[in-house]
């Protein structure tokens, strides 16, 4: 692959992905139906590319908009990046056959990061849209600032643009250069100080792209630069793993005169045995049980289930007890 | 993909030789036809990509593009061929089909297929992308540019959306803004216009196969009259791969007056019991409505004017003459017309209507004037009471009477039955022999 050229240092790169918006499956068939019409950039992707292009203004420098994909995928990226972007870059790959760009999440952030490093486009700050629609996991932007050596700061519903309703009251501080808000579980939110170099992913709703001017999308399709990825080699077919199998070994017959006797003896039905126990506890309780009865079969050491049963207390609000006997602890 | 090579324009002042608005099957011709003379074209779309509203009467008749795409049917986008055509008349129990095939259709150079919209014309305006043209989707013309009277671009509901051009082809379809702000429309008169409105339903294409008593990539097309209950129109059916579209054409004064709505229209004609069986298990895909010109020759404006031509549906080129509903050929062959009329034009530097004046002369001289003018009152008799009610029901009370056995009664004569039909159905002697000279003439 040629590295691209780069262009101002510290552009402002807007990462999408090339996905079918609204697959369809045959409802006699349940297969999936190939349509050429239904792929395109999901509202995720299109507010990455506007965050971009909004920060690029507001930096003074360019945006790039790039994604990995297929040559299907030219058409559409050209008519993304018309919105403002001062060039887009296609890499598709160079596996022959290989129409939808098919590469994995790793894959991908590897090729991403070729393109924004420092020997290609040198991009300050990359952009991605949040989770893709087609049961992405969303892992690419986490990826991506691994490889590019770059905070993170993933699924965002809101980041300070300085000319749009601030969610949560993002602002600005000294310390960062800019701020967002992402989701977090049981309805709550985080604010969280974003430096200039670094990887985000933005939800659909953050800024809804910009339209493209009219001359800027006749000349789309031109706009588009087109790299290929290196021929990806060989698939490296892995050592065939087989079941572990334990080596035979050698035992005692059972005991016993009779069939009955050797059966009871190699099944230990009529042992002695702790029978199983159902406990009903409110969730602190439970834990703590739970945390008990791991330390008796062994699982946590002495210090470990102490340390678990204070936890458990506090949560309780009752008094730690001993973790083998559940007894108060002096 | 080959590299946009087309000579720019003449002009200093023009971005473009030519915009096309509306890359359906008129405007992607046209814009064909001018890329290919090595003119620059904007092909414009409204929608997200050519053809992205699935919406006609069924049918592709193929023999146009002979010339503009050769060997067309290798490559272009077909569901099915179409090798069994049917007219059914129907009323509320009843049904008589007439029912042609023939495997002659389904080899080529073909007849007719059947296609979805956004498959096929998209497929055509990468054609015309091919050729040079420049397409652009997502826009939405929103009038014309004018100097001193005479159209110098459009603009567009894109910022800075104004692009100008030495000559504009309207194929922005029915009802067309364009033609109507350059003053190319009269009065425009509702009864020209119907409403179709389609259900695409899935169905396994084993099903198809077996349901239509057709294999591999043949197909059926019926065409229904008498299945609008007391709103003048029509009904069709076509198969498709794996889906079947069946639809009405219902004129749009008498949806109005009567109160009815198309989709309880098109409920009753599924349920009617010639055509149950035929979608039954199937799933509703899709539902779309459509206005069409159904008035043809007698509603279509001025063919040009100062810097602008008019092409398609937006012409009122669509054909429904009862026997023949044919669309999209008649779209091409004016789209087609247009882009070497507007070429002609280009290469003599005068775009005025004049100019463009040839535009005219070659659909005149090709089948879409000569169908169109030789039809022209086709559209009025498919319409009226006797075509859309009493001979339908006639027709199916005849082949009842025919087909009863009534022993221990002799048969009845055919006259006596046809004279107890007509006297059932209101239908007088008069009217009858009218109507035949009249459809006579019409039909040629």
């Amino acid at each position: 692959m040629n590295p691209p050229t780069s262009t101002d240092p510290g552009c402002v790169a807007a990462c999408v992905k090339w996905v079918d918006l609204s697959p369809e499956t045959d409802p006699t068939s349940g297969l999936p139906v190939p349509s050429a019409h239904s792929w395109g950039f999901s509202e995720a992707d299109r507010s990455a590319v506007e965050v971009a292009l909004r920060l690029a203004d507001d930096r003074g420098t360019d945006a790039v908009v790039v994604c990995v994909g297929p040559p299907d995928a030219q058409w559409a990226l050209g008519e993304l990046a018309a919105a403002g972007a001062a060039r887009a870059v296609l890499v598709t790959s160079g596996n022959p056959g290989d129409t939808r760009g098919g590469a994995s999440s790793g894959e991908t952030a590897r090729i991403l990061a070729d393109i924004l490093g420092p020997v290609g486009l040198d991009a300050d700050t990359v952009v991605c849209g949040d989770i893709s629609l087609d049961r992405g996991s969303g892992s690419v932007p986490a990826l991506l600032a691994h490889h590019l050596e770059l905070p993170q700061a993933l699924g965002l519903i809101s980041v300070d643009l300085g000319d749009r309703p601030r969610i949560g009251g993002a602002t600005r501080d000294a310390t960062t250069t800019l701020m967002g808000v992402r989701r977090l579980d049981g309805a709550r939110r985080e604010r969280v100080g974003i430096p200039a170099r670094a990887v985000m992913s933005v939800e659909g709703a953050v800024a809804p792209l910009r339209r493209a001017p009219l001359g800027r999308a006749v000349e789309a399709r031109r706009r588009v630069q087109r790299e290929s990825s290196p021929r990806r080699p060989e698939p490296v077919r892995p050592a065939r793993i087989l079941q572990w199998r334990p080596p035979p070994r050698s035992l005692p017959a059972p005991e016993g005169t009779d069939a009955f006797e050797r059966v009871v003896s190699l099944t230990g039905a009529l042992e002695e045995r702790t029978p199983p126990r159902v406990v009903e506890l409110a969730p602190p309780q439970a834990a703590a049980e739970i945390l008990r009865q791991l330390h008796r079969w062994g699982y946590l050491t002495d210090a470990g289930a102490a340390g678990a049963e204070a936890t458990a207390a506090k949560a309780t609000g009752s008094e730690p007890t001993d973790p083998v006997t559940a007894e108060p602890r002096p | 993909m080959t590299e946009h090579t087309a000579e720019r324009p003449s002009s200093d002042n023009d971005d473009f030789d030519a915009i096309v608005v509306g890359a359906g099957p008129a405007g992607s011709a046209a814009a064909l036809e001018l890329a290919r003379a090595g003119r620059s074209v904007l092909l414009i779309e409204r929608g997200p990509f050519p053809g992205s509203k699935n919406m006609y009467g069924g049918v592709i008749y193929g023999r146009i593009l002979d010339t503009l795409v050769p060997q067309w049917w290798t490559e272009a986008p077909i569901q099915r061929w179409v090798t069994r055509r049917q007219t059914m008349m129907m009323t509320g129990e009843q049904a008589l089909t007439v029912d042609y095939r023939t495997e002659a259709w389904g080899r080529p150079p073909y007849n007719g297929a059947t296609a979805y919209r956004p498959d096929f014309d998209s497929w055509l305006a990468d054609k015309a992308v091919e050729e040079g043209a420049t397409l652009v989707c997502s826009t939405t013309v929103t009038g014309l540019l004018t100097d001193s009277g005479r159209v110098v671009g459009v603009s567009t509901d894109r910022p800075d959306g104004d692009v100008r051009a030495r000559v504009v082809i309207a194929a922005d379809g029915v009802n067309s803004f364009l033609a109507k702000e350059a003053g190319l429309y009269g009065e425009v008169d509702p009864a020209n216009y119907t409403v179709g409105v389609k259900e695409t339903i899935a169905l396994p294409r084993s099903v198809i196969d077996e349901r239509f008593a057709v294999r591999g990539d043949h197909g059926v097309d019926i065409e229904i009259i008498g299945c609008t209950g007391d709103v003048p129109g029509g009904g069709f059916l076509y198969t498709n791969s794996d889906t079947i579209a069946v639809g009405l054409v219902l004129s749009l004064p008498a949806l109005a007056a009567g109160g009815r709505r198309p989709e309880e229209l098109l409920a009753e004609l599924k349920l009617h019991p010639a055509i149950a069986p035929l979608v039954e298990g199937g799933e509703v895909k899709e539902y779309s409505a459509h206005v069409i010109p159904e008035a043809g020759y007698d509603m279509m404006p001025e063919l040009v004017g100062d810097g602008i031509v008019v092409a398609g549906d937006a012409a009122a080129m669509c054909l429904a003459a009862g026997l023949w509903l044919e669309g999209v050929n008649f779209a091409i062959g004016s789209g087609a017309a247009a882009g070497r009329a507007c070429h002609g034009a280009l290469r003599k530097g005068d775009t005025s209507a004049v100019g463009l004046g040839d535009y005219r002369r070659r659909l005149e001289s090709s089948f879409v004037l000569k169908d169109h003018r030789k039809l022209r009152e086709a559209p009025h008799l498919v319409m009226g009471e006797l075509a859309q009610q009493k001979l339908p029901a006639m027709a199916c009370g005849v082949a009842e009477d025919m087909f009863t056995v009534t022993n221990p009664e002799p048969k009845a004569g055919l006259m006596r039955i046809v004279r107890r039909q007509m006297r059932t159905n209101g239908v007088k002697l008069r009217s009858v022999v009218g109507d035949t000279w009249r459809a006579l003439r019409a039909f040629g």
